[in-house]
């Protein structure tokens, strides 16, 4: 996860650390966060825990990305990090084409199970390919809630990663997305899907 | 204490998230103590976000927070000149090796060195006139050119070459 880890950048972290939980009461483990502000679909904020990717989001800005870390972690101190290259890497690679998937681990803790069930099964969707509201919401084992599922697509909390994207309505049109649809169409092209 | 104090500790957080481990850095760097530097870095955001309504939109953020936490070091480093005069004797010891940097003016020739290394030169170093060695560790520790070094401290970039000039310049006559 870290691999520029040394000791100085520990000793860095340490301070930061202290800061955070004297200065504000954020004591928990920290959620590092990068940018990627020049892809494809625009500007992306990641961020991570100890235990895997927690978000990856179309973002306006440095700004609103970290405000909405902190709220969504009150209780964690949130630092810039150089931490996430591999799944920077990954990314880069994809929106190179030259592979469309990734090795990344993600967290999903905070879903509910019908959620992550949904994820899940998003996740097995190939790059190339697409499903539908429907036919997801059955694989996920709920025939009829594909509205439900659409939801959980849409508090897909690591896009592209999770490719959700890859979801249409049973009609063919492209649905919704967080990034917008015409970062939807780009990811769904990209991939070589004939819109 | 609880982690929701409103958006007053947002507005210290998101400071915090976005600058916290490169002041932290700089901190280190300045006054190499690290447990000097855990109050300097507190001192520094508190002291930023009690101004924060001050600072004009638009302005420079980073730079603006590098001013206070360069000016809480030197603060530390003149209330503690009498014990760095202290070092003075160390420094004065014969079987030093002069560190790379000190004949080669390279940003970043010091980068890594840890304080076991050269010892006696830093202890120099924090002899210096402030702006001399603020200068010298953002150019030898930082990698700074003169332009950054200028927009850390404030002042122009010809001010910055004639005060790591300066420095380099006392130290090879001790040391070389």
């Amino acid at each position: 996860m870290t691999p520029r880890d040394t000791a100085e950048n520990r000793a860095d972290r340490t301070l930061v650390h202290r800061a955070f939980a004297h200065l504000t009461g954020r004591s928990g483990a920290p959620v590092l966060y990068a940018l990627m502000d020049d892809t494809p679909v625009g500007f992306l904020g990641l961020a991570a825990g100890p235990t895997g990717l927690r978000r990856l989001e179309f973002i306006g800005g440095e700004d609103p990305f970290v405000e909405r870390l902190l709220a969504l972690f009150p209780d964690q101190p949130v630092e810039r990090s150089i931490a996430l290259d591999k799944v920077r890497r990954e990314l880069e690679r994809y929106f190179a084409g030259r592979r469309f998937t990734f090795d990344t681990r993600v967290d999903l803790s905070g879903l509910t199970p019908f959620q992550r069930k949904v994820l899940g099964e998003t996740v097995k969707v190939p790059a190339g390919q697409y499903t539908t509201y429907s036919q997801l919401a059955a694989k996920a084992g709920r025939p009829r809630a594909a509205r439900a599922a659409g939801n959980a697509l849409h508090d897909n909390p690591v896009a592209i990663i999770v490719p959700c994207h890859r979801v249409l309505r049973g009609d063919g049109s492209l649905g919704g997305y967080a990034g917008g649809l015409e970062a939807k169409a780009w990811l769904l092209r990209h991939e070589g899907v004939l819109l | 204490m609880t982690a929701r104090r409103a958006t007053d500790s947002d507005a210290l957080s998101l400071l915090l998230a976005k600058h916290g481990l490169e002041l932290a850095r700089h901190l280190r760097r300045l006054v190499r103590d690290d447990d000097v530097a855990t109050d300097l870095l507190q001192d520094t955001f508190l002291r930023a976000h009690g101004a924060l309504s001050r600072l004009r939109p638009g302005s420079n953020e980073r730079a603006w927070l590098y001013r206070i936490a360069t000016n809480a070091a030197l603060n530390h480093v003149r209330a503690r000149a009498r014990e760095t005069a202290a070092l003075e004797r160390h420094a004065r010891e014969p079987d030093v090796a002069a560190p790379s940097w000190l004949n080669d003016d390279q940003p970043g020739a010091g980068t890594g060195e840890t304080d076991q290394r050269h010892t006696a030169v830093w202890a120099r170093v924090a002899e210096l006139p402030d702006r001399q060695r603020v200068a010298l560790t953002l150019r030898v520790s930082d990698a700074c050119d003169y332009d950054e070094i200028a927009h850390r401290m404030g002042g122009t970039a010809a001010g910055a070459r004639a005060n790591v000039h300066q420095a380099l310049k006392r130290l090879r006559k001790e040391f070389r």
